[in-house]
């Protein structure tokens, strides 16, 4: 407005976001005269609202309509006329050598790191990380922010090399892991709602790194599916250069962030197309797909008509939902005549409408979709001129839905999310050509016990064991 | 490399570009927000600030709503602030396109064309 249009401008943002939007103008040398109402503004009556007005700015203790009128005719400092940009300065390759005990204190208290034990990106480790790819060390894989008001962070190959080894994965991980980070996509945007992430692979590689996609996949007994998740947050801190309340801004977080709901899709126990042959690619490439959202449901039993009575009443800013499924589930889907993932989700989202009423009672709805209804914007215009009564789909198109399959067939259960589906990367581009790099004794957690020989994993007693006999 | 007991290790943080993550589109999809690939990037320009004026009185300030939840009654209560306190401002209140992370140039050319002599946007976050 001020720069390209010309004309003076006085922009008003909550005191909470002070700082925030003050540093975000130095670095980028816009010496915009802000005025900070109290915090926080949704959900305020109006007769608190125009106390805001009539009041004290909190951060200056200035009369907040003072300093609007300040804003648009106090003439130009010289500063102003003549702004910078702040840079960061750029950082040297290597960090200063010293013990491990002082290196690892350094990551810690540095925010390098998310709490847990890390292993230090040594040259040597990041040299053996590097042999899980081709592709060259000072290889520029992208560029990472957690929120749009901040400077963008270039990364090579070695700084993902430095990352994997930090989560404490293994070469054969890499390439993985080097989609994610060819995502450019960061794990933990930063908004103040707290956006968690979801990832899920495809292809071959998940039994080539034996990722758990069968019982447990979503807790913490296999070593893949730990630390690829765990990378990519650990790439977002660090790449993303995220600082809790500097500029990663979410009230509370989301606990998803540690491993980012890291699985793989059990293609093998699934009826349906696998996930990332819905999105285009070959059934043979490895592939890892992107979702964020906010809200995880767990434990919903039952058919397609409890899904789609579920999501009816599963309040969320966004529009979007996607179902993790055990495959049990999906054959049941099969079952009731759905032939495809698609079939169902068109069938879930034209059975899922509420009222109209009930639907602009929620808080999100109020807040978010009554704005954009407002400025005309489709369908949430016409939702907003419905009488109460009307039914309306709030997920109003079936890509709006996604359905990913695994699970070890424990239990014929799913959990609903409002993640959105974000974006597939290839992970074949990232493998070498002589193939995964695996140790020379691979580094496993334990399987999760299949029974298939009715032992279910207990050891059976030999002739040289004492039997078991009972207290005299 | 370990020499005398101590390490050498990389320094995770990536190295700083000067490119930043710019507007999103009135028209792009609300999912697209901090979604690096619908955001244009480029080097940054520092910005020029626009002449100021002398003073209000008989002057057409635009009072942009951004989008949040709760601009919009916010900047209602301003519009009747000027009302009560400044009555010789006229104020035109409109609702900026798209969402809070959405670019609007088309109002932006009609503040232009209109004559708009100043700006509130607010009220963000």
């Amino acid at each position: 407005m001020e720069d390209e249009v010309g004309i003076p401008t006085a922009p008003l943002v909550t005191a909470r976001f002070a700082d925030f939007v003050e540093r975000n103008a130095r670095a980028r040398g816009a010496p915009l005269r802000f005025g900070f109402p109290p915090y926080p503004v949704m959900g305020m009556s109006r007769d608190v609202l125009r106390r805001y007005i009539e009041g004290a700015d909190p951060i200056t203790s200035k009369p907040l309509m003072q300093e609007v009128i300040d804003a648009l005719t106090a003439p130009l400092t010289e500063r102003e006329k003549h702004p910078t940009i702040v840079r960061k300065p750029r950082r040297p390759r290597w960090l200063a050598p010293d013990t491990e005990e002082n290196l690892y204190r350094e990551f810690v208290e540095s925010g390098w790191t998310d709490g847990l034990p890390i292993v230090l990106p040594t040259e040597k480790r990041v040299a053996e990380m590097l042999t899980g790819t081709d592709h060259a060390p000072d290889e520029i894989v992208g560029q990472m922010i957690i929120t749009t008001h901040q400077e963008k962070m270039e990364y090579t190959v070695e700084k993902v090399a430095a990352i994997a080894v930090m989560a404490g994965a293994r070469p054969e991980h890499f390439p993985v892991i080097l989609a994610l980070a060819a995502s450019q996509e960061p794990s933990m945007p930063s908004s103040t709602t707290s956006w968690g992430r979801m990832m899920v692979v495809n292809g071959p590689i998940r039994n080539e790194i034996s990722m758990n996609c069968g019982t447990a996949a979503l807790s913490p007994f296999n070593l893949a599916n730990s630390v690829i998740g765990r990378a990519w947050t650990l790439m977002s801190i660090n790449f993303g250069d995220a600082r809790a309340g500097e500029n990663f801004m979410a009230t509370f977080g989301h606990n998803s962030n540690y491993n980012n709901m890291c699985f793989g899709e059990n293609e093998e126990l699934n009826v349906f197309e696998p996930f990332h042959v819905q999105k285009g690619f070959r059934p043979d490439e490895s592939v890892v797909s992107l979702f964020r959202g906010w809200n995880v449901l767990n434990f919903g039993l039952g058919p397609a008509k409890e899904m789609a009575h579920v999501i009816a009443t599963f309040g969320s800013m966004g529009t979007s939902i996607t179902f993790v499924v055990d495959p049990l589930v999906a054959k049941n889907l099969r079952a009731e005549g759905f032939k495809t993932k698609q079939d169902a989700c068109k069938w879930i989202v034209e059975n899922s409408k509420v009222p109209a009423g009930h639907y602009w009672e929620g808080q999100m709805q109020s807040g978010f979709a009554a704005g954009l209804a407002r400025q005309g914007i489709e369908p949430f215009a016409s939702w907003a001129k419905l009488p109460k009564d009307a039914p309306i789909a709030p997920r109003h198109s079936p890509e709006d839905i996604n359905i990913l399959v695994v699970g070890g067939e424990t239990n014929p259960m799913w959990i609903t999310t409002d993640f959105t589906y974000t974006r597939s990367v290839s992970i074949d581009k990232w493998r070498p050509k002589c193939g995964i790099r695996r140790d020379a004794q691979p580094l496993r957690m334990p399987v999760p016990v299949t029974c298939k020989d009715g032992t279910c994993g207990i050891p059976v007693a030999t002739p040289t064991t004492e039997p078991v006999t009972a207290a005299n | 490399m370990e020499q005398n007991g101590k390490l050498t290790v990389l320094d995770p943080h990536g190295q700083p570009t000067g490119i930043f993550g710019r507007r999103l589109e009135a028209q792009s999809n609300p999912r697209a927000i901090l979604d690096p690939f619908e955001q244009p990037s480029g080097e940054l320009k520092p910005m020029s600030m626009a002449p100021r004026l002398a003073a209000l009185n008989g002057k057409t300030v635009y009072l942009v709503e951004t989008g949040f939840a709760g601009s919009f009654e916010f900047m209602q209560e301003l519009q009747n602030w000027f009302s009560r306190n400044m009555p010789t401002v006229k104020t035109v209140l409109r609702h900026k396109r798209g969402t809070m992370f959405t670019d609007d140039p088309e109002l932006w050319a009609e503040m232009k064309s209109s004559g708009a002599d100043a700006a509130i946007l607010g009220v963000g976050g």
